[in-house]
């Protein structure tokens, strides 16, 4: 008779904590346009606290993705795509990175409008280019589990182990 | 300005470490190449071949790790050393079935 796996192994751990920093980035990203287009101050400082949020959050993550690796690349048919998910984590985690460093640098200085104003088009940048990036990990990620079953049980027929 | 600058080649330099580390996927055969980076915790190694590929090899059940015609564990493997390895691919995965380390 089959035994069912524990839901705390391992590799369920990066499902576990993938979520948080995936909504709180794209969240960060929305917000933060939405301030600029309405002028909104606390929209910005939501926004400034779902990127910091979010990062740390994708820190966790990519550390969970990497014990992940070791575990389910052998069982995979395409390990390319779990390459390329990891490459691009890697870029999306540092984008935003950056730019939670540079929010942080125009909060706590004050550098100056012209400065400040250089600095939150370049925050702007890298948070589109981040969560664009963020998308295609995400599908990235639900290809490998959806399309090749990466961390799954499969139950057995007669579901025995139920 | 500076700093702006400074921001951009840091970001310019760790995009292109983020996205230089592609892997080939060859056909079933035996390869020779250069060990290029090994990750004992994962019992993955990977190789340079001589028409320069990149080949990602996770150690199977079955995979026979030798030198000099002996076996000898994993931790034997070191960056740097020479390997004849023989695949199997499976979808595109490649299965190492046999490490042959040459030096």
């Amino acid at each position: 008779m089959e035994t069912l796996p524990s839901i705390w192994r391992t590799e369920v751990l990066h499902a576990l904590s993938v979520h948080l920093p995936l909504v709180s980035l794209m969240l960060a990203t929305l917000f933060f346009l939405v301030a600029l287009i309405l002028k909104k101050f606390w929209l910005k400082k939501a926004s400034g606290a779902l990127l910091i949020i979010g990062t740390i959050g994708a820190w966790i993550t990519m550390l969970t993705g990497d014990a992940a690796d070791g575990i389910v690349s052998r069982s995979l048919c395409d390990p390319t795509v779990l390459k390329t998910h990891e490459n691009f984590a890697s870029l999306t985690t540092i984008l935003f990175t950056v730019a939670s460093v540079v929010y942080i640098l125009q909060a706590l200085i004050d550098w100056g409008v012209k400065i400040k104003l250089i600095f939150h088009v370049i925050m702007g940048l890298l948070m589109v280019v981040g969560t664009v990036t963020l998308m295609y990990v995400g599908h990235l990620g639900a290809s490998l589990v959806y399309q090749q079953g990466a961390g799954t049980h499969q139950p057995s027929e007669d579901c025995s182990e139920f | 300005m500076r700093v702006l600058l400074g921001i951009f080649s840091v970001v310019t330099l760790l995009f292109m470490a983020a996205c230089g580390e592609s892997t080939d996927v060859v056909e079933s055969g035996t390869y020779t190449g250069t060990v290029d980076e090994v990750e004992a915790e994962k019992s993955e190694i990977y190789v340079k071949t001589e028409d320069g590929q990149k080949l990602e090899l996770y150690f199977i059940e079955e995979t026979e790790l030798t030198k000099n015609g002996e076996a000898v564990e994993f931790s034997a493997l070191e960056e740097g050393q020479k390997v004849k390895v023989e695949v199997k691919k499976v979808g595109q995965r490649l299965d190492p079935l046999k490490v042959d380390i040459k030096e």
